[in-house]
């Protein structure tokens, strides 16, 4: 017993990994768009346990807040209210379908470029830190949260600023897009 | 003290899930049979009394004098518990229906989601710190070993429950969905919308205990807003629990604004179409949302397991008699008291203010809550940095 719950445990990364793949495999599959966000919300759910198997607790919980709360609420919404008949749906999926094997593939081979040397190479004999001397005196492990909040605020500030300046762009233009119909 | 080998220490978790589970089975019906009484004692009216042991023995004696000295007999205030087990009865065993439009799966999943998302976020709440109680020797293969008052004390657990408060949304939104049918999608994009925007001010209130505390520990959290503040620390809670208690309603859908189940514009909102067991889950998931909300601004705002609210105790205990020091001492039962006086707090909202407007619960929380709750989260931050 002891035994197979430690199995369990040291394997945890892969069952998550493989429940996201599943989900996001019934999530293309899937011929109802709703049922499509599911999937979707169940892949990012997975995702986040993923993050947790690798004590990034953190990450984990950002990513359930951000796109399992967030974003994919905000899918759901449009979807809902985006109205397909049976019949539609099908030709636009059939109209794709073709697109989409030409787009999946780029992916595939970008993919394989940027982690070849992940999958193929040997494995780097230290944990990357990129400025170690922030990182004293903080047990990464279990302060996370201290950690990553001390590189964005500490470390990376301005690059950070200018991301959030870009998002505000995208919010100002959302504001304009919806304003110029009413003039 | 024995360490437990991992599948001792599941099992401990396992026990610690199931008093959860007890604990919210216990007051979820004892709410709704609260909230029948005194929202009747509020209106002027003995609530549900009909359900009850019979005008017999002495307590029907009891009864029928007091009414002839013209008092309400205390015995009415325990009348009609028998009806909650016919309650659970009629939910259990009534008729199924499913729309034959509806989307079966989603139709099927939604109570599920959001009653899940409700009980998942006890995960993080420790019940007291440290040890809750040790199992004694004799007991077969796990004597010995102690059980902690939270299940899973995370270093991230604020963020914990945030994030999964936020996955309950998606049981009320696909629910109004895949009933196929006017209402409830009305209802389900109303409470959608809704609970999103509350969702900001909650967490822009919640931050203010972070600020304060330094750290995101629900634990650790509770222990420090209780005991380790300055006099200035009382400001910026007394602002933030109201904030956040407001939210708290918004995000529960309860009354002032409880546009999703607005009967006279919506019928019943987003389970209109669900019926027996389903509708169940609905139901048992808004108490327990009711709970966790009591739970959370007890423990970040209220002192948690110790007894005096808002940061007092760590002023109080110093000058704490010896003959007191229980006083000054966290005990579950402090807490369990705190959530319980929270829910009736629930039941008397109710029961004084009327339900907003649409556009106007919309107004509250963007144009007054959310400017409020970075007011307090700046005197947090001022307190924080002059203060602590």
């Amino acid at each position: 017993m002891e035994h197979f719950i430690q199995m369990i445990g040291r394997n945890m990364f892969a069952i998550f990994g493989a429940m996201a793949l599943g989900g996001a495999a019934f999530m293309v599959a899937s011929r109802t768009a709703v049922h499509s966000v599911l999937g979707f919300l169940f892949a990012m759910l997975c995702i986040a346990g993923c993050f947790l198997s690798l004590e990034a607790e953190f990450l984990g919980m950002a990513q359930i807040l951000v796109y399992a709360g967030g974003i994919v609420v905000l899918f759901l919404f449009v979807v809902m209210l985006v109205e397909m008949s049976k019949k539609k749906e099908k030709e636009v999926f059939q109209l794709q379908s073709r697109y989409a094997i030409v787009a999946v593939l780029l992916g595939a081979a970008a993919f394989l470029g940027v982690f070849r040397k992940v999958l193929f190479g040997a494995a780097s004999p230290e944990a990357l830190v990129l400025r170690p001397e922030l990182a004293q005196g903080l047990n990464v492990a279990s302060q996370n949260a201290q950690a990553v909040s001390r590189g964005l605020f500490a470390d990376y500030l301005l690059p950070f600023e200018i991301l959030s300046v870009i998002l505000l762009v995208a919010l100002v233009g959302a504001v304009v897009l919806a304003k110029t119909e009413r003039v | 003290m024995p360490t437990p080998t991992l599948t001792q220490s599941i099992v401990i978790t396992l026990i610690q899930c199931l008093l959860v589970v007890i604990f919210v089975f216990v007051v979820v019906p004892l709410t709704v049979f609260a909230e029948r009484k005194v929202l009747g004692y509020l209106q002027q009216r003995l609530g549900s009394t009909r359900i009850a042991s019979g005008h017999v023995g002495l307590s029907g004696y009891l009864n029928k004098s007091m009414w002839k000295w013209g008092r309400i007999p205390v015995i009415s205030y325990w009348r009609g518990i028998p009806g909650l087990l016919a309650d659970v009865l009629k939910l259990i065993l009534k008729e199924d229906v499913i729309p034959a439009k509806a989307d079966k799966f989603v139709f099927f999943i939604a109570p599920a989601l959001s009653m899940v998302a409700a009980v998942v976020v006890f995960a993080a709440v420790s019940f007291v710190p440290g040890v809750f109680f040790t199992f004694p020797k004799w007991f077969p293969y796990l004597g010995g070993l102690p059980v902690s008052g939270g299940i899973a004390d995370i270093n991230v657990g604020l963020l914990w429950i945030l994030g999964v408060a936020s996955v309950g949304v998606y049981g009320i939104v696909l629910a109004g969905w895949a009933s196929n049918s006017k209402y409830p999608l009305l209802g389900g994009l109303r409470s959608a919308a809704q609970m999103v925007s509350y969702e900001v001010p909650l967490a822009i209130s919640l931050l203010a205990p972070v600020v304060l505390s330094g750290s995101l520990n629900f634990g650790e959290m509770a222990a420090r807003m209780a005991t380790g503040l300055p006099f200035w620390g009382l400001v910026p809670q007394i602002l933030g629990f109201l904030i956040y208690l407001t939210c708290g309603f918004a995000e529960t859908n309860r009354l002032p604004f409880d546009m999703p189940e607005a009967e006279n514009e919506l019928v019943a909102g987003f389970h209109t179409e669900y019926s027996g067991m389903k509708f169940g889950f609905f139901y048992l998931a808004e108490y327990i949302n009711m709970t966790v909300v009591a739970a959370l601004a007890s423990g970040f705002f209220l002192g948690g397991p110790w007894l005096l609210p808002f940061g007092l105790q760590g002023l109080v205990n110093p000058f704490l008699p010896a003959f007191l020091s229980w006083f000054g001492e966290p005990h579950a039962i402090f807490f369990v008291a705190k959530i319980i006086f929270l829910l009736f707090t629930y039941i008397w909202v109710r029961g004084t203010i009327p339900r907003y407007r649409y556009d106007q619960v919309m107004s509250v929380a963007w144009k007054y809550l959310i400017p409020m709750a970075l007011f307090n989260l700046l005197v947090a931050a001022a307190v924080r940095c002059f203060a602590v």
